[in-house]
């Protein structure tokens, strides 16, 4: 039951704390090897406190939110102490597990997708998970099933008889949270709960979890990868980087002033849709296994600061300011410099003069239209899209999902066929390239080509990339006197060493598969490049490398490009014009400066809402 | 940018970390299964020359007579050596089911391959087929194929070639489909890679462990298959020493001689274990080494 | 999918199965003249070769008439359930089908039971304690068992439990249903060895795959029992795809009953099958594959009706709101 009287949300500092880990650590048994996945865990949740757990992949975030629950998969192991009204959880037996999980802890899961059992209809998904205790009749039930659901946001009550599979993800993810707290738990854990939802509905799903912490008086704990939603919606961050936790403050002052470089780095790589900076700070490397760099500061092998004294031992969480916490032995040393590169980083602010569009167009869609067809339902992906893109130009298409603006892409590049209007690409007609003739269809793989979003599934696991490589050399440059060299250079133009070659993609990491398949598109030497949300499968330290790789290869070879992204920070450091698309439409157009500056239409201005800004008044903004 | 030296260390790292999983070892059970077949193959190619007495030699004074020195497996009710015929029989076992099986992977790779990349009036056309074939008892065509054109070995491993064909090109077709949407073909298509080589040196790679482990499989089934129609006395002339037949014909010695029937049926088990595990042990290999991810 | 829907399906697919018999119901009436040799020696059979007993065949199959109208006379009197007199002992068809059909049920709904209850509890037990002793040893039996053919097994049961224990008759039928019960054990037993092996391999692989699903974390995060887990989420989410193996298990017990009623001696459908192959009886062939083939027909609609009613993203249809 929702209980009667609403506590305000406040956070008593001087209480016990409700949750507490010392020295959680989490390994992955196998019969002939341990590999950790995270170390030396220690938290602490006040009640009706929020705090946030920020990581990137591989960080074991999502783990230690399992291990806190006694729900981590086979092969997994947890050591360590997870202190709850005076008990080690782990050292629960499973019986005791289930008194506690739902009703003490709840936890919600990253995707609404996979989350609910596609055979049961929601309303029984929450029903089933009421307590048993005191015996509700039918109708009692069905009653309570409802509020439930209207405590989420639901109000439609057909929405209990309906199946996962016919909501959309928002709904399944608002059906994910009431059936967690249906027992009415005092700590719940949100592991990533936004990140597969569409961007606008991110914020919506965020301020509803935050409203219900508030009326329920629960503690929460938000896992994400997204710093700036950490600052937005908890009072205080733990930073997790490679299995170990390296740095904890309260939003406002961690945001103001971090104390760890990797933290720093992470904040200064983090695009601003807010303004143009001169180019992105990255991180360079990616992410180690946390194996890999025991014994030593987990950061040190990607740190600018790195010293000797780094490596010599691994460590831990240290006090270095009243509720500060950081792992890094060089802080003293290293503060005023971190702090000058934070201003600096929030002071650049480099306006792009608008750019005049080219009087022929290397790309023009005029009034472009697809139509699916499934059976007996047609879907309307675009409805008349008229775009252009001069030569060396950079635009962006933003939209999200549904928006049409992957289909626009896959059709200039020749993927599928549009349904009407005329489409040309460097004068040739491309709107359906089957009926061109090889070598018109020659000509216009040489002028534009396209980078697709999951580096990890764009490249042939079975081939080695100097295989890759020359392949795309083979077609694209045919003529090409010594192909073995050609893959030495394209290699060493994307910044990966040509004795990458001999490896297979399986061995490198995200990033630098990336790369390789940006090499790959470059070896046809096009004029335009169509890149499909080319940094959202990366890890956030990684993106930014991407992203000045493309800015680099555009000022070395003069390529333009066509970013495809729902990301309104990416096209703010990358693109001079914009094209923002809703259901199939163009709605709205111009300078990027001027369109995320002053948007003149409700999606665009609602889309700019939706980019988290790090301070609580982003949840409460208006809606 | 700055250098490069952390991505390489790292990079190195898990060079090594993956050069490690390869040299894992061979379980020992694979070997034997290796063995098995070995030994099979040998015997279907030699067995004249490694029987040691000939297969149908009768000595009618010691019918259904127990292990002996002379007949380590003792004789027939017709007096022939047991192990001679085991040994012999390997041939029938063998053959039939390798050519099946080359067969339908051959055309079950092609008809796969087609259907699941091509997709169209194609797919359609052989999904029907396969969906009607598929699930057949062979056995029961084989058997009304001999009762009525007539009963030959090589016929039965034609039809059984017709049966098995939809069953690989379905199975071809699900790996091909899982393929076909992943982005590496989609760029291959973009980069202007033609559609043969598309399906043949990216997509097939990556569907090659579910091929092979299916071939085994089919070649285990076929052995499985033609023995129990030999068992049922359909298939050979009651004279050639095959196992199925041995199985069926020795059936009445079981008070007397049970190893003339053990004998055959363990061959027949033996083949179709080691080659079920073979299947397996090929499927992990070859995922392992980065197919289908 | 309303109540109309589900009939609209179920119409749809009686009509595909309605040509699906007819098409079958011709190549079974063709078997007569695929078969090399004099059309009318074979129907002679061992009867002699007079002007009478010509006339008397001629008209009796109707062979001076075209093809397409034998046919239809020969498909009109099967669907009467009347498919002439065997060659061999000149008892009708029909008869003969019918005295041996109750054995071959009772052997093939044995085998069934058997088969659901140990494939489903090897593979959902195998599955829970996975990469344990109890999963490895179950694993490894189900290799043996799926190379294991049914006659292989029958002749080695028979060996062990009726020739060296004799705790099981060694042939025969037996009088009333729990003799008849206890003789078909050894049969029903061997017949399933290949099909519950079959069936348990599935079944683990797809409950592990459920194990590993995040609504099935989501449901034990909730603090659901134990017990409603296992049976609401995990049994209900495996057991999908073995619905969609059901025709492979149908044709699999097909096989195995011919092959087990010969390996027991045991005058059933499957013999009949066998003798009548051996002896070219056309007429009893054709009876008894046009038998098998309606079960096997009517049977794959079975399941395809039931993974509908089952699953609801088929009956409801995927539409998002």
């Amino acid at each position: 039951m929702i209980p009667e009287s609403l506590p305000a949300a406040t956070h008593d500092p001087s209480a016990a704390p409700v949750l507490q880990t010392e020295g959680l650590r989490i390994d992955r048994v196998r019969p002939d090897r341990r590999d950790t996945i995270v170390t030396a865990i220690d938290l602490t949740l006040d009640p009706g406190e929020t705090i946030g757990i920020v990581g990137e992949s591989g960080s074991g975030k999502s783990m230690t939110a399992r291990a806190i629950m006694g729900l981590l998969p086979r092969g997994l192991v947890a050591g360590g102490t997870v202190r709850y009204q005076d008990r080690n959880l782990l050292d629960l037996t499973e019986r005791e597990w289930q008194a506690m999980r739902g009703s003490e802890i709840g936890l919600i899961l990253q995707d609404p997708f996979t989350m609910l059992n596609p055979l049961m209809a929601c309303g029984k998904i929450i029903s089933e998970s009421l307590l048993r205790e005191p015996r509700l009749s039918r109708d009692a039930r069905r009653a309570e099933v409802v509020r439930r659901l209207a405590e989420v946001g639901i109000r439609d009550a057909s929405v209990a008889g309906r199946y996962p599979f016919q909501l959309s993800g928002g709904m399944r993810q608002r059906v994910g949270i009431a059936a967690a707290l249906a027992r009415d738990p005092r700590v719940l854990i949100a592991d990533e709960p936004t990140t597969a939802l569409d961007v606008t509905t991110q914020r919506d799903v965020l301020a509803l979890i935050k409203s219900i912490q508030a009326a329920r008086g629960m503690s929460l704990i938000l896992i994400t990868h997204d710093l700036r939603v950490a600052f937005a919606v908890c009072d205080r961050v733990y930073v997790l980087y490679a299995g170990s936790l390296i740095e904890m403050g309260s939003s406002a002052e961690l945001d103001a002033e971090p104390l760890h470089p990797y933290s720093l780095g992470l904040l200064l790589s983090e695009p601003s849709a807010e303004r143009r900076t001169g180019g992105l700070v990255a991180i360079p490397g990616s992410v180690p296994a946390p194996d890999e760099v025991a014994g030593s500061c987990t950061f040190a092998p990607r740190c600018n600061w790195a010293a000797p004294a780094c490596t010599q031992d691994s460590p831990r969480l240290a006090e270095v300011a009243p509720g500060r916490l950081s792992a890094c032995v060089r802080l003293p040393e290293i503060r005023a410099e971190m702090a000058a590169l934070r201003r600096r980083g929030e002071q650049d602010d480099r306006p792009v003069a608008a750019a005049q569009p080219a009087e022929t167009p290397l790309i023009k869609v005029q009034d472009a239209r697809k139509v699916f067809r499934n059976g007996r339902r047609t879907v309307t992906a675009l409805d008349g899209v008229s775009i252009e893109v001069g030569e060396h130009e950079s635009v962006g298409i933003v939209g999200e999902s549904g928006s049409g603006k992957t289909t626009l892409a896959r059709i200039l590049v020749g993927l599928e066929r549009a349904t009407g209007g005329q489409i040309s690409v460097g004068g040739i007609p491309a709107t359906n390239w089957a009926s061109l003739s090889e070598r018109d269809r020659r000509r216009l793989r040489s002028t534009i080509q396209i980078v697709f979003q999951d580096p990890y599934s764009s490249l042939n696991p079975m081939r080695s990339i100097g295989s890759i490589l020359r392949e795309a050399i083979a077609i694209g440059a045919p003529d090409m006197p010594d192909r073995g060299a050609e893959v030495g250079n394209l290699l060493r133009s994307v910044g990966l060493p040509a004795d990458y070659a001999r490896r297979k993609p399986v061995a490198l990491s995200g990033g630098e598969r990336q790369r390789v398949a940006i090499a790959r598109v470059l070896a046809a030497r096009p004029r335009v490049l169509v890149c499909d949300e080319p940094v959202s499968a990366l890890d956030m330290s990684v993106q930014a490398q991407i992203l000045n790789l493309l800015i680099s290869l555009r000022a070395e070879r003069g390529l333009g490009y066509l970013f495809i992204t729902h990301d309104l920070s990416i096209v703010r450091q990358l693109t001079e014009r914009l094209y923002v698309m809703h259901s199939g439409r163009v709605v709205e157009s111009g300078p990027t400066e001027d369109v995320l500056s002053s948007p003149r239409d409700p999606y665009t201005a609602a889309l700019l809402r939706s980019v988290p800004r790090p301070e609580p008044e982003w949840l409460a903004a208006s809606k | 940018m700055t250098s490069a030296d952390p991505v390489l260390l790292l990079g190195e790292q898990r060079l090594r970390a993956g050069a490690r999983a390869r040299r894992r070892v061979v379980s020992p059970v694979i070997w034997l299964a290796f063995a098995v077949m070995a030994g099979v193959l040998l015997m279907a190619l030699f067995g004249a020359l490694l029987a040691p007495q000939s297969p149908s030699a009768q000595h009618l004074a010691i019918v259904d007579a127990p292990p002996s020195g002379a007949h380590w497996l003792g004789t027939d009710a017709l007096g022939r050596d047991v192990l001679s015929r085991v040994i012999a029989g390997a041939r029938t076992a063998f053959f039939g089911p390798l050519v099946i099986a080359a067969a339908s992977f051959v055309l079950g790779n092609l008809l796969g391959l087609l259907a699941g990349y091509r997709g169209g009036l194609a797919d359609a056309v052989i999904m029907r087929w396969v969906d009607f074939m598929w699930s057949l008892p062979s056995l029961v065509i084989l058997v009304v194929v001999a009762g009525t054109v007539g009963s030959s070995y090589w016929l039965a491993v034609a039809v059984l070639i017709v049966l098995t064909v939809p069953f690989d090109t379905r199975v071809i077709r699900g790996a091909t489909l899982e393929q076909v949407p992943r982005p590496y073909v989609e760029a291959a298509k973009t980069l202007g890679v033609p559609r043969w080589k598309i399906m043949l040196f990216h997509i097939w790679p990556n569907v090659s462990p579910v091929a092979v482990a299916n071939t085994c499989l089919v070649f285990a089934g076929s052995l499985v298959t033609l023995a129990g129609l030999e068992f049922l006395g359909l298939g050979l002339p009651p004279g050639i020493p095959d196992w199925g037949l041995m199985l069926s014909q020795n059936e009445a010695l079981l008070f007397t001689n049970p190893l003339a029937t053990i004998a055959p049926g363990a061959m027949i088990v033996l083949t179709a274990i080691a080659m079920n595990l073979i299947g397996d042990w090929l499927y992990e290999l070859l995922t392992s080494r980065g197919a289908g991810r | 999918m309303s109540g109309r829907g589900l009939l609209v399906f179920v119409l749809r697919r009686l009509v595909v199965l309605a040509l699906l018999l007819i098409v079958i119901s011709f190549v079974t009436f063709s078997l007569l003249y695929i078969s090399p040799g004099n059309l009318i020696d074979i129907l002679l059979g061992a009867r002699p070769h007079t002007a009478a007993t010509v006339r008397a065949l001629t008209r009796e199959y109707h062979l001076n008439k075209p093809f397409l109208v034998q046919y239809w006379l020969w498909a009109r009197q099967a669907v009467q359930l009347r498919f002439g007199t065997s060659i061999q002992t000149s008892l009708s068809v029909t008869g003969e089908i019918g005295a041996r059909l109750p054995l071959t049920m009772f052997l093939g709904i044995y085998s069934f039971v058997l088969t659901m209850v140990f494939g489903i509890g090897f593979g959902v037990i195998s599955a829970l304690r996975r990469g344990g002793i109890v999963d490895r040893g179950l694993v490894g039996a189900a290799m043996l068992g799926l190379s294991t053919p049914a006659f292989v097994a029958g002749v080695a049961l028979l060996y062990v439990f009726a020739i060296k224990v004799r705790w099981f008759p060694a042939y025969g039928v037996g009088t009333g249903f729990l003799n008849e019960f206890w003789h078909l054990t050894l049969p029903a037993v061997a017949l399933a060895v290949t099909t519950v092996a079959y069936v348990s391999r599935h079944t683990r692989a797809a409950m592990i795959g459920t194990l590993d699903q995040d609504y099935v974390v989501f449901a034990r995060a909730r603090g659901l029992s134990s017990r409603r887990v296992l049976f609401t989420y995990l049994l209900r989410n495996a057991l999908i795809p073995v619905i969609t193996i059901s025709g492979v298990i149908l044709s699999s017990l097909i096989v195995g009953v011919v092959l087990v009623e010969v390996a027991f001696s045991l005058p059933g459908l499957g013999s009949l099958l066998v003798t009548a192959a051996t002896t070219k009886d056309i007429p009893v062939l054709q009876g008894v594959v046009l038998l098998f083939a309606v079960v096997i027909v009517v049977a794959n609609l079975l399941a395809d009706v039931i993974y509908m009613v089952v699953d609801p993203r088929i009956r409801v249809g995927e539409r998002a709101t």
